[in-house]
Parts: C-alpha cells; structure tokens; sequence
C-alpha cells in the first residue's frame, strides 16, 4: 500500500514539472485576481526598443546564430520570383536581391541599388542600377538581370502566384504570356544600367513597387540555361544560389538549416562578421533555446509567449508594430463570381449601422489586450496601422468599450427586449441569433471568445458561435468566403504588407471583401486613393482619411488590435536595428563576444 | 509456400484499391486546399482560381481520381503542391532521415528490451523483478510527447550534451566523418527517447514466455540430463521464448518508414511522421495520398513478412 502511495507521488511530481515547463505563468494570469498584480504584468507596448544598446568593443568575425522558429522544415525555394511559404523570404532576407530601398511608409528610396524615377504624365518609369554592384559569383550586376525577373513572372510556363493584375498592368506583359510576342514591349534597356517600363495606367501606389513594378534581380548570368518550367526544381535556386545581399549561401541542410558567410563583393562593403548559421527551431523550444544562449537573435517570436524572455538577463527585447490589423466583419451580401462583384443584401441581418456599431462597442477589447496579450496588442482604432504613419488618422475615435453607448444604440434602433428573457429581439420583434464564426487556435482564444461572447450578451445580444466551437482555419475561410448562410459576423485579421491601399481588400470587384459590403460612395472613396491626382501625397492623405472616417460610420468591419511584434536578441549583439524605416543594414552589425551569451 | 507469398500479393492489389480510392475522396472532403494559405492581400484572386483550375481542383472527383492513379501506375505520384518538388524525391528525403532513426532505435530498444525481459522472467519476483516491471509500467503510462519533452528540455538545454533540432549540424560537408557523425549525434535522443517508450511489449511478453516456458517439461528434462541452468536459458528457453518477438518483427521492419510523429515534431527531426501531418494541415493532397498508400502497403507487407519469418523460425508452422 504504502508502495503505491508513493509511485503517485511520483508520478504527480513527472506531471507537475510537464506543466511547469510547457505552461509558462499561463496560471498565473487566470488565477491572479489581485488588481494590483495585474496591473504590474501589463507592459507598455510603446516602450521596446527597436535597436540594441551595446557599447561593448567587438570581436573580428564571429558567426551569428539565427533560429529559424518553424514548427516543419522549411521549402527551400531561394528565389524571390518563385518561393511562396514565408520562412523562405525570412531566410532570403540575409542573401536578399531586393533592388529598391524604402523610407517612411514604404516609400521607394533612392539609397538602394536602384532608384526610381517616375514620369505619370506618360506612365513612365525610368529604373536606374548603381554601377559596380556585383553578383556574389563576382559577376558585375546589368540591366538585363533587372529585366529578367519580369521574364520569368510573365513566361507561359511561370506556375507561381506573381502573374497577377498588377503584372498585366505593364505594356506587353499579356502578349509576352501569350506566347505572341518573344519580349516585354514595355520594358525598354536604355543602356547597360537604365530601364524604362511603359504601364497601361500609374496610380500612387508605384511609390510603394506596386503597380506591377517588381522590387528584385535575378542573377540572368547563371539562371539563363535553365528552362523555366524546370527553374523551380532546379539546384541553382535550391542548393547554391547566387545573390546580391550581404551573405552568400554557403552551405544548405534542406528543410532544417542554412550557413551564409560574408559576400564579399556586397555592394555596401563586406560585413563585418564572417558566418550566418540558421538553424530550425520548433516554437516549443524557442524560449528555451534563447534562455539557454544557443541564438542570437529568432526570426519570429510569438507575443502569447512574451513571459518565456521577459526577465532573461542574456537577451534585450525589441519590439515594434506589425504591419497586420485584427478586425470583426459582418456579412452583409454575397459575392456573385459570375459577374465577380460583391452584392450587398439591404436586408442582412446585420444590415442595420446602429447594431453593427452596438455591436463594435460593447466588445471590451482593451481588456482583452491587457490580459490575455499582456499588452502586446493594443485597441485599434482604424483599419490602416499606425506604422503608415502619413495615411493613418490618429484622430479616430474607434469603437471604445461603451456597454452604454451600445445599448443606448440598440433602444434606439428599435432592438428591445419584447419578451422580456434577457435578449434584445430584432426591430420585427422577431427573436435574434447572431451567428459569429471564430478561428481556433491555443486555448487562449477559445477563452477570449467566451469573453467576448458575455460582452454581447450583457448588453442584450443573443451572439452564438457557427458550429458550436471555433472553427479550423482552412474551414473558416471555406466558410467565409463562401459566403456561408451561418455566419453573421466573423473575427479575422490582415496583413496589409507595405502598399497600404485598401482596393484589394474592399473593392467592389475584390473577393477579399468579405463582407461583402459595397455602396457608390465606397467606389468613389476607393478609387480616390489609387488615382493619378493621388500622386500628390496631400491629396491621397486626405483620400485616405475620408476612407477611414466612411468605414467607420458604416462599420461594416471594424478593427480590434493592432500588434506588436516582439524580437529577443543575444546581449552580444551590436549594431542592430530593426526600425521599419532606419533598419541598419547587416553589414554592420558586430558581435561582442566569441558565443551567444548565456 | 512461394505461391502463398504470390498469392498474398496479388491479394494486395485490390486491398489497396479500395485504399487509395478511400483516401483519395476522404483528402478532397477536407475544407480548403493547398492554395488556402497562399492567401494575403497582395495576391491576387484570379491566379488563385487560375492555378486552382491548372491543377484540376474542379474537376470532378473521378477525373481526378482518375488521372492520379493512371499516373501513380506508372510511378509518377505527381508534385507536392507545397515544396515543388516530385512526391517521390520529396518522400525518399524524408524516408531516409525516419529510416535512420527508427533503425537506431529498434536497435536501441532490442537492446535495452530483451535483457531486461530474460532477467526479469529468469529471477521473477525478486526485487529486480518488480522493478523490471514497474519500470516498464511507468514507460508505458507516459505519454511519448511528455517524455520527449522532458528529455529535451534535460538533456538538451539544462545539461547540454545533445543536440536539440535537425538532423546534422550545417558546417559539416557531406560524405565525411564529422557529417557522418553529426548525423548520428543528432539521431541519438529522440531514438534513445524512443527505446526507452517502447520496451513494454517486448518486456512483457520475453518475461511471461519465460516464465511459462520454466515448467515446461523439455525444461525439465534439459536439467534432468544434467544441463547447467544458464545453458538451459540460453538453448531453450530463450529461443522458444523469442516467438512472440519474431511474430512481430515484419510489422517492425516496415513500420521503421512510418515514423512517430510526435518525437519527430518535438525534436525538429524532418522525417516521414512529420510529414505527413505538415501536408495533411497544408491540404498537400499528392502527399498525403502517396504516404497513406505507402503506409498501407507497408502494412500489409509487414503481415506477410511476420509469416514469412515465423515459418522460418519456428518450424511447426507452415504457410500452405
């Protein structure tokens, strides 16, 4: 008896460690009702650094340790014009071939290896290359390398997802993917270092490498001899690329980890440090391995696990704001694929702006930030981040917690609760379900949604989840984009990438408009921020605000955080900043000690 | 018995028929396919639907059946839609990493297994015993995803003597020592994590055929003739005892290319197990069949062999 007192014990304890070691403070938080504790583990989101502070002198050479956070190996396709899972690009980025560089609000700047000279009166453009950049096979880089990329996009063998609307806007891009022509009649060589595209019509967003402008080289030089159709599978992209960046693919463990060392024909002048070794490392572990000064710094680190690097003494945290919004939609209409427009139904049954506003203010999403994200997300109050700082109306209210205003809303609308059960009945008196449709992800989310869910209903809204539960991703854009008759409103989020124009997202004609929501004055607001005049930032700032200030008194979406991005770095680091406008280049960054500090 | 074995196989075809047309329908009912992730608001919806149509997603499910497995006779299991690169080149990468791995720890574990099964039953109820078996107890009540974790987390980042992701270090060039080394290196924890989950079965049933096999009557007649005891184990006992084992041993052969998901996620260790569960969330549709058809071949092939090796080892059976 004894005995088996004893192995339980035991086993207790094994289960008890498993916990401590995969929970994180994850307890803590649920059950530390204390204000005043809560209060302390909140941060200051505004307050990460964005660059190391290391005054340390540094080492000569030295190998910097990336972890690659991937919970499966990644593809391994090493050329801009091709890949299309993530991790490649962020592998990429330290061998990078990117032509242009950018300023505030992505702008295309002039300090890059190529400027940008814009003629919208004739739908011109003139590319020029710096002279003396050279490939890392010590090739020097030509015109011919700038044109290329346009080459393999538009060839009718290309199967990536690039040859897009966008890509038809160049002149001659639709015949050369015809087969009718042998070369792009828009892409003009002046001379050896200049190129002038000729576009069907230019809109603002070219400032930004849109319009079908496209932002790298390819090494035409070595690629040349391999046909298109077989580019994707050859070993000249996937096993030794050659590249313009500040390191050269050196050596490649496909799928788990990559060597770079010092290109030293990089046009900025050779880094100081000699090797870059990334390696894989599956999210379980990252927070360890970062402990444990195995890494120097971590590709991607997820802000549920902030409390995993919050007090190490070997690492500095540097943060900064993504470029992603989360928002809530509602379905007001469906989308017609045979005339490809979204047709809004009048009658939905959240067709009404005060219940969607109702809606919008009774969700206490600052709570929800401060809690469950520590205040690694912040309430948003505009569907464009803050990040774009010349186009983002900082004076917005946004839908701030007000169970009041909600109610007050709600009466007013005519939603009164007629029988008298606690939930508001529609206008009809009829009684009203809202079907909201939600992401599964950690357990985390399943709780914030239950929060949210009693959010509703304390102002009256009878909200339920589609399903029953949170749904998969892969089903829940099934569901949404198909404009499933169960769901009322959903909760998802958008990256915005660096053209913040927001046609492609609420366009008439966009299948990405999944709300569905559409009306003349939208069309005009819209076509205002992509069109010529725009050219003038002025005029598309204000474009820009009038959009914001339409969408947020239909509401047909509305936005809830914004995040921010959390990056550990080793202590040793030196030189590193990671400002989305005065990023520091990679080749001066500089260690201060032989090995990751521990 | 050679035409038992033909006969075996030709019964194979239509079970992995009526497989293949299993699986194949049951991949196309999953929600979203392999371009749903590609979504962001920079790409473009009509190369979606483009590159959907391309790759015959709204042909009708037979179509498509159809032209997969026309393909699959002639050994071309198509592209992965995620990696771009041919299911079968994909698939033999992956293979070769599992088969490494799961070889060291059948290995491992034969080794660890059946010493401490012979024991036990040798000495049953003696205090190594009961220890013997409480230890194979608790290996199987936790969880392989516990033990995995903790073994990392011990010996990975806290006594640092292991390596704690992939399968060999970068800095290393293919074809030497050092690469050959590494790759073991790195093979070594989640293999010994593995033996170590595994012993049960093997314990159990080496212990309890042992302890059947002490009373029984060519035992008894082994010692009456004079044999010393140890040569009685090693010559009598330990053989018949091993038959269990060997009714097993096909299904271990083959099972060593499935692979174990959870230790393969847990120490990053891209291999077959790991595989198959990135391309069922990533709706990678030529894989996930082409493994499913390759994990039911397997299957049934490791019956067939378990039957072959039982024949030859014990010679009481005989396939007719």
């Amino acid at each position: 008896m004894k005995k088996k007192n004893w192995f339980l014990v035991s086993m207790l304890l094994a289960l008890a460690l498993v916990l401590a070691a995969c929970g994180g403070d994850k307890g803590k938080e649920s059950s530390g009702g204390k204000e005043k504790e809560k209060e302390e583990e909140k941060v200051d989101a505004s307050a990460f650094p964005v660059a190391v502070e290391n005054n340390d002198e540094a080492i000569k050479g030295g190998t910097l340790q990336v972890a690659l956070v991937n919970d499966s190996p990644f593809k391994g396709i090493f050329l801009a014009e091709l890949y299309e899972d993530a991790y490649d690009d962020k592998i990429m980025a330290f061998a990078s071939n990117s032509l242009y560089d950018t300023k505030e609000d992505f702008l295309i700047s002039d300090k890059g290896i190529a400027s940008l000279k814009v003629d919208a009166d004739n739908n011109k453009v003139t590319v020029k290359i710096r002279e003396g950049v050279k490939w890392s096979d010590g090739e020097p880089l030509t015109i011919e390398d700038v044109i290329f990329p346009y080459e393999i996009i538009g060839h009718k063998d290309y199967t990536g997802v690039r040859y897009d609307g966008d890509f038809k806007n160049i002149i001659g891009a639709e015949e050369y993917h015809a087969g009718k022509a042998k070369t792009i009649s828009g892409l003009k060589k002046i001379d050896d270092h200049t190129l002038e595209i000729t576009f069907k019509k230019l809109s603002p967003a070219i400032y930004n490498g849109g319009d079908g402008l496209w932002g790298t080289a390819a090494p035409k030089h070595y690629l040349k001899d391999v046909a298109i159709k077989d580019l994707i599978k050859s070993d000249k992209i996937r096993k030794a690329p050659v590249t313009l960046g500040t390191f050269k693919f050196d050596k490649i463990v496909n799928g788990e980890s990559v060597q770079f060392v010092a290109n030293e024909h990089y046009w900025r002048g050779k880094p100081k440090i000699d090797k870059v070794v990334l390696t894989t490392v599956p999210s379980t572990q990252i927070a360890e391995a970062l402990k444990a000064g195995k890494y120097d710094i971590a590709t991607s680190y997820s802000a549920t696990n902030y409390d995993g690097v919050k007090d190490l003494k070997n690492l500095t945290v540097l943060g900064r704001k993504e470029l992603a919004y989360s928002y809530v939609g509602f379905k007001l209409g469906k989308f017609d694929s045979k005339t490809g427009e979204s047709i809004t139904d009048p009658n939905a049954k959240m067709g009404d702006v005060s219940l969607r506003q109702a809606f919008a203010y009774a969700m206490d999403v600052e709570q929800v930030a401060d809690e469950y994200y520590s205040g690694l997300r912040s309430r948003s109050n505009s569907l464009i981040p803050p990040v774009f700082s010349a186009f983002y109306d900082d004076t917005l209210e946004g839908f701030k917690y007000d169970p009041e205003k909600a109610k007050k809303l709600l009466d007013d609308a005519g939603f009164k609760d007629v029988d008298g059960d606690g939930l508001r009945e529609d206008k009809n008196g009829k009684k009203l379900e809202i079907k909201m449709a939600g992401m599964s992800g950690d357990d985390k989310d399943e709780a914030m949604m239950q929060f949210y869910l009693q959010n509703w209903k304390d102002v009256g809204l009878n909200v339920v989840l589609t399903t029953g539960r949170l749904i998969e991703f892969n089903s829940f854009y099934d569901k949404v984009k198909a404009d499933d008759k169960n769901i009322d409103v959903y909760m998802a989020a958008w990256g915005t990438g660096t053209n913040p124009s927001p046609l492609g997202l609420y366009g008439r004609d966009s299948s990405y408009n999944y709300s569905r929501f559409t009306s003349p004055e939208l069309d005009k607001l819209l076509a205002k921020i992509d069109s010529k005049e725009a050219i003038d930032p002025e005029v598309r700032a204000k474009a820009f605000k009038d959009w914001q200030i339409y969408m947020a008194e239909q509401a047909p979406v509305f936005p809830t955080y914004y995040r921010t991005e959390i990056m550990p770095v080793n202590k040793r680091v030196k030189n590193y900043n990671k400002d989305w406008v005065n990023a520091t280049d990679l080749n001066v960054l500089e260690l201060t000690a032989e090995e990751p500090i521990k | 018995m050679w035409k038992t074995v033909l006969r075996r196989f030709l019964v194979m075809i239509p079970q992995l028929f009526v497989l293949s047309l299993l699986i194949f329908i049951m991949a196309k009912f999953m929600p979203g396919d392999p371009f749903t992730g590609l979504i962001t608001p920079e790409t473009d919806p009509n190369v979606i639907e483009e590159l959907k149509i391309k790759a015959g997603l709204y042909d009708p499910w037979y179509v498509q059946y159809y032209n997969w497995i026309t393909n699959a006779f002639q050994g071309d299991f198509g592209d992965s839609y995620t990696f771009k690169v041919s299911v079968s080149s994909l698939i033999g990468e992956r293979a070769m990493n599992t088969f490494w791995l799961s070889l060291l720890s059948v290995i491992l574990l034969y080794a660890i297994a059946i010493p401490l099964g012979i024991l036990a039953g040798r000495y049953q109820d003696s205090l190594l015993d009961k220890g013997i078996v409480l230890y194979s107890f608790i290996s199987y009540a936790i969880p392989t995803f516990v033990l995995s974790l903790i073994f990392l987390f011990m010996f990975g980042y806290h006594i640092p003597i292991f390596p704690t992701s992939g399968t060999v270090d970068v800095s290393h060039d293919p074809g030497t020592w050092g690469y050959f080394w590494s790759k073991v290196y790195h093979m070594l924890l989640p293999a010994i994590t593995y033996a170590l989950l595994a012993t049960t079965g093997v314990i159990q049933y080496l212990r309890s055929e042992i302890i059947d096999s002490k009373s029984m009557d060519y035992v008894k007649t082994a010692r009456s003739k004079g044999l010393p005891i140890s040569k009685v184990y090693t010559k009598h006992i330990f053989r018949n005892s091993l038959l269990p084992i060997a009714a097993f041993f096909g299904f271990t052969i083959t099972g060593l290319l499935g692979g174990s998901v959870f230790i393969e996620t847990i120490f990053g260790y891209p291999g077959m197990g790991q595989l198959f569960i990135s391309s069922i969330a990533s709706r990678d549709y030529s894989v996930i069949t082409t493994l499913v058809m390759l994990f039911g071949f397997l299957t049934l092939l490791g019956s067939l062999l378990s039957d072959i090796i039982m024949s030859i080892v014990d010679p009481r059976i005989r396939i007719e």
